[in-house]
């Protein structure tokens, strides 16, 4: 009862402190003996500000060494614990592929060319261990969930395996389908509440498949 | 007497706070299979209960009226089998 009176009686003084503020009325300075032009200016004008100077392009920090190495010869982790992540991880879809910043128009379509062959290759490299790591540490997919990712990512290097071996008549774009379906269900589980991770799987959707495509590659990895 | 009210309090303190914290791991298991379901492409929806057996061994119920046993077997793969 007291505490409700006190916070009634608080909440009429603030009304009644806020009913009896009245707006200030500017000052007039007192007037000079000599008149002044535009008498009831008061402050002189300001010069307009000077327009921002447009933004420049980001440059894009293009390195000329290919950047697509897999990681997995440098990981120390377990081959199981690696397969779930390392093909779940997709890889990055090249730069060329998506607008980079504008060349200027005075380039010949040669460097153009050469321009855009060589942006694969200035990839950010390839980090699978840090994929993997956040990939098991993710809250976004529980337990079994991962466990079951991880049992769909292991068929699927079987299949590439038993495909290099000649055991498997099929091709590289029929085993793209799986890949694309994997890495499409682990985006799901991802982008509503691990979007950052499921935007690194983007990125490096491609580069994992260019590990998986290539023979050497896919042999280096999965020895590893 | 005041002994038996203190530790009657004690329990209830203990049940209520433990409640909300049950009820989230219920909520994350019944997501977790959900999704686990969803991944072997058989149709479930939501899980609206679940029924644990064991370790990694639980029974779901979804909405659509399906019902799923979804364990870890030996070798270490998750198995979903309709009921």
């Amino acid at each position: 009862m007291r505490t409700a009176g006190i916070g009634t009686l608080l909440f009429a003084l603030l009304t009644v402190g806020c009913s009896g503020v009245k707006p200030t009325t500017p000052v007039e300075p007192p007037r000079s003996t000599a008149p002044q032009a535009g008498g009831g200016a008061v402050a002189p004008a300001l010069p307009p500000p000077a327009p921002p100077s447009p933004p420049q392009p980001p440059v894009v920090a293009q390195s000329e060494t290919a950047a697509v190495a897999p990681a997995a010869s440098s990981t120390a982790a377990a081959p199981a614990a690696k397969s779930a992540a390392k093909a779940e991880a997709p890889a990055a879809k090249a730069p060329a592929k998506a607008p980079a910043a504008p060349a200027p128009a005075a380039q010949p379509p040669k460097k153009d060319v050469a321009q855009e062959a060589a942006k694969p290759k200035a990839e950010a490299p390839l980090d699978l261990t840090s994929l993997e790591t956040r990939l098991k540490e993710t809250k976004a997919i529980g337990l079994m969930t991962k466990i079951a990712l991880k049992n769909q990512v292991d068929d699927l290097l079987n299949q590439f395996r038993a495909f290099y071996a000649g055991k498997i008549k099929t091709t590289l774009a029929e085993l793209r389908r799986p890949y694309d379906l994997l890495v499409l269900k682990v985006l799901s589980l991802l982008q509503d509440s691990d979007p950052t991770l499921a935007a690194a799987i983007v990125a490096s959707r491609e580069a994992i498949w260019d590990i998986l495509s290539d023979r050497a590659k896919f042999a280096n990895f999965a020895s590893n | 007497m005041s002994k038996r009210l203190a530790g009657c309090a004690l329990m209830i303190g203990i049940a209520f706070g433990a409640t909300p914290s049950l009820a989230a791991d219920d909520a994350a298991t019944r997501k977790d299979l959900a999704a686990v379901i969803a991944l072997q492409g058989l149709p479930c929806g939501e899980v609206v209960s679940v029924r644990t057996q064991g370790e990694n061994d639980h029974v779901a119920s979804c909405k659509d009226g399906n019902r799923y046993h979804v364990f870890l077997n030996s070798a270490g793969r998750v198995v979903v089998e309709k009921q």
